[in-house]
């Protein structure tokens, strides 16, 4: 078993290729006990590659894979007897009900978790005897979630569980997330939604091209790029890059999502600064506000694009 | 062995649950059965029903009469001509016999040496021509029959009349296990469907990430289908029992036999198929293009010396001809296109060859 302070995964060095594509080119991190880890980057980033390594289900090419202290070359069934993984689809079975693919899937186990207690765990009662094809795609993840608590892992993967939600769905399934941290499990999800990894993760490692840019807690990453805040608004034109960089305390600019960014270290100076551009020029910004950098800010600020892109 | 039989009845509930998996896994062959048994029903001969007339009322036209009800042909129904003529307009008959009157008288002249004849008239309905011709050719040989009796000869040279069945089984009972045939072939074949289905959406991948034995998946499949096939080979059979009269005369073991050894070969190439292909709809394709022809050319319908010589040649490369012939062997004992040892030999052959390369080549992502 793992001693309680070891890592519940150490990752040194890993590379996996696939002919010319390096998908995971030397990554490194560790997940201490009980942490909810969030592994952040576009579609193609490496995210998945790298969890399913952890999973078990592809061999690394080269470098320590570690999951509870086990090699996952030489380990990998005492592995999955402890690990929970999310199923991103749960229609291997569609036309089985809810209880009937929990009793299911805690069959595969040697150590299982009643059904009727993951049932209420994620909130299913009313659904219990429904096909999961007839969920709704909230209650699907709900279930999916779980599929992967059957065994009573000591740790779980997530692979993008709120992908393609409702807000609303995706803040019952954070609830159910943040429950499992209560609990004393650790989690390691993958997303690209970064207010999602902000809302859930304590640490996060952003992954582009194969390769973890940059790695800690979400303020930290943020508190290290960014003393300034971001002032943001909309307008019509455009106003030119040239001349925001020249308002007063703007540090940098930027266009996310059709909004114009920019950093400041002097927010009231760079406001003033801008209206008065913005009068001089005839133009209205709309939707003016304030806020702290985000995450959202940190990847633009590493990879020089948005991360939906 | 828990989880296997878990898994096992997981499948079982999905397809009871799944109408169009259900019909066409179980309903498709029994329509097929009924479909076929209907065309091709009875004994295979079909009977025309005729008008019979008898104006002449003596010992003689009674002689004519029985001479005309023994042919196999014919069903007649005696009436007046009036009647009878009615008939033919409502449909009933096809046509109406008439002997008229004198031909005791006749015959009788002809045994004392004079000539004399009677003519026996023959209504003909215009919409039928080759019905009435048929009718015709009969009462001419009736007729040719009881001349020569009537002079002392008899016939040198009869026609006696065959079905187009050359062997000596009826159609149907020649269709009863060769639609099971095919029902095996399309169980094991669309087998691969699914299994391309799981890995396009993960699931086979997603499913590696439990303990569960990769194994244990694959059995659980296999005895599905082969619970599958013990139930279509039950109902098929069934069907031919009681709705067509078709026995099984072969010992009923030997055709589980042959129907579990069937299914196996066939669910191994349908794995084989499911290595090839990547996407649910190259499946869908591919598994049509391999059981269509496999459909018509293996004598599943039609006994395979019907097939031109060409034909004849390719349906020897197809397994579902050895697991019709086989299946005709043990159940109704058909004439053999090969013998029955061979047949099993060229099944194992199928199931062993398609088997390892399916577990070479199978991904399971």
């Amino acid at each position: 078993m793992t001693q309680s302070g070891a890592p519940v995964i150490r990752v040194a060095d890993l590379k996996k290729h696939y002919g010319d594509v390096k998908a995971v080119d030397g990554v490194s991190f560790q997940v201490e006990r009980g942490e909810v880890f969030g592994m952040l980057g576009p579609n193609g980033a490496g995210k998945t590659t790298t969890i399913e390594v952890l999973e078990g289900l592809r061999p690394p090419d080269s470098g320590t894979v570690e999951v509870l202290g086990l090699d996952v070359r030489r380990h990998p069934q005492s592995i999955k007897e402890r690990i929970g993984v999310q199923l991103q689809s749960v229609s291997l079975y569609p036309r089985l009900t809810v209880t009937e693919l929990l009793d299911l899937f805690g069959s595969f186990f040697s150590h299982r978790v009643p059904t009727k207690q993951l049932i209420d765990a994620v909130d299913l009662g009313e659904r219990a005897k429904a096909w999961s094809m007839n969920l709704s795609g909230g209650q699907q993840q709900r279930l999916s979630i779980a599929l992967a608590l059957v065994n009573d892992p000591e740790l779980v993967f997530l692979d993008e569980p709120t992908t393609g939600l409702d807000p609303q769905a995706r803040r019952s399934l954070w609830d159910l997330i943040r429950g499992l941290q209560e609990r004393g499990k650790s989690v390691m999800l993958t997303t690209h939604y970064m207010d999602e990894a902000t809302e859930l993760c304590s640490r996060v490692a952003i992954m582009d091209h194969g390769h973890i840019l940059e790695m800690g807690g979400v303020s930290e990453l943020i508190g290290r790029r960014f003393k300034e805040r971001a002032v943001f608004f909309d307008s019509n034109p455009r106003l030119p890059a040239d001349q925001l960089a020249r308002l007063g305390g703007v540090t940098r600019s930027a266009q996310e999502d059709g909004q114009t960014v920019l950093y400041s270290s002097d927010v009231p100076g760079t406001i003033a600064a801008l209206l008065a551009t913005t009068d001089g020029l005839g133009v209205e910004p709309h939707n003016l506000g304030i806020r702290q950098a985000t995450l959202e800010d940190v990847f633009l600020d590493l990879t020089g694009r948005a991360l939906r892109d | 062995m828990n989880t296997l039989l878990r898994l096992t009845v997981a499948n079982v509930k999905s397809l009871m649950r799944d109408r169009a998996a259900l019909f066409w896994t179980i309903f498709f062959p029994i329509m097929f059965v009924f479909l076929f048994g209907w065309i091709f029903g009875g004994s295979g001969d079909t009977k025309i029903s005729v008008g019979y007339v008898d104006q002449d009322g003596t010992p003689a036209s009674a002689g004519l009469r029985q001479a005309f009800a023994s042919v196999p042909l014919l069903t007649l129904q005696d009436g007046s001509l009036e009647a009878e003529k009615a008939a033919m307009q409502h449909g009933d008959v096809s046509a109406v016999i008439v002997i008229p009157k004198g031909l005791q008288g006749a015959l009788a002249q002809a045994k004392s040496g004079t000539t004399a004849s009677v003519a026996i008239q023959l209504y003909g309905d215009p919409s039928q021509n080759q019905t009435t011709q048929v009718v015709q050719g009969v009462v001419s040989q009736v007729a040719n029959g009881f001349n020569l009796a009537a002079q002392g000869g008899s016939a040198i040279l009869t026609v006696s009349q065959l079905t187009l069945q050359s062997t000596n089984i009826s159609s149907v009972a020649y269709l009863v296990p060769s639609i099971l045939a095919m029902a095996l072939m399309q169980l094991g074949v669309f087998a691969a469907i699914p299994l391309v289905q799981q890995r396009e959406k993960g699931i086979l991948k997603r499913l590696g990430a439990t303990p569960l034995a990769r194994w244990k998946l694959v059995g659980s499949n296999v005895l599905l289908r082969l619970m599958v096939a013990v139930v279509d080979a039950v109902l098929i059979l069934g069907i031919g029992y009681v709705f067509f009269d078709v026995q099984i005369v072969g010992n009923l073991l030997e055709a589980a036999g042959v129907v579990l050894l069937g299914a196996a070969s066939f669910l191994a190439i349908g794995f084989m198929l499911a290595s090839f292909l990547k996407t649910e709809e190259q499946a869908t394709g591919v598994v049509q293009i391999v059981q269509l022809p496999m459909m018509f050319l293996s004598g599943i319908f039609f006994s395979f010396d019907f097939l031109p010589g060409f034909l004849q040649t390719v349906a020897r490369f197809l397994p579902l001809t050895y697991l019709g012939d086989a299946m005709r062997q043990v159940m109704v004992n058909g004439t053999q296109v090969a013998p029955l040892g061979i047949d099993l030999a060229i099944l194992t052959g199928w199931l062993v060859v398609c088997l390892t390369i399916a577990a070479r080549t199978f991904r399971w992502e």
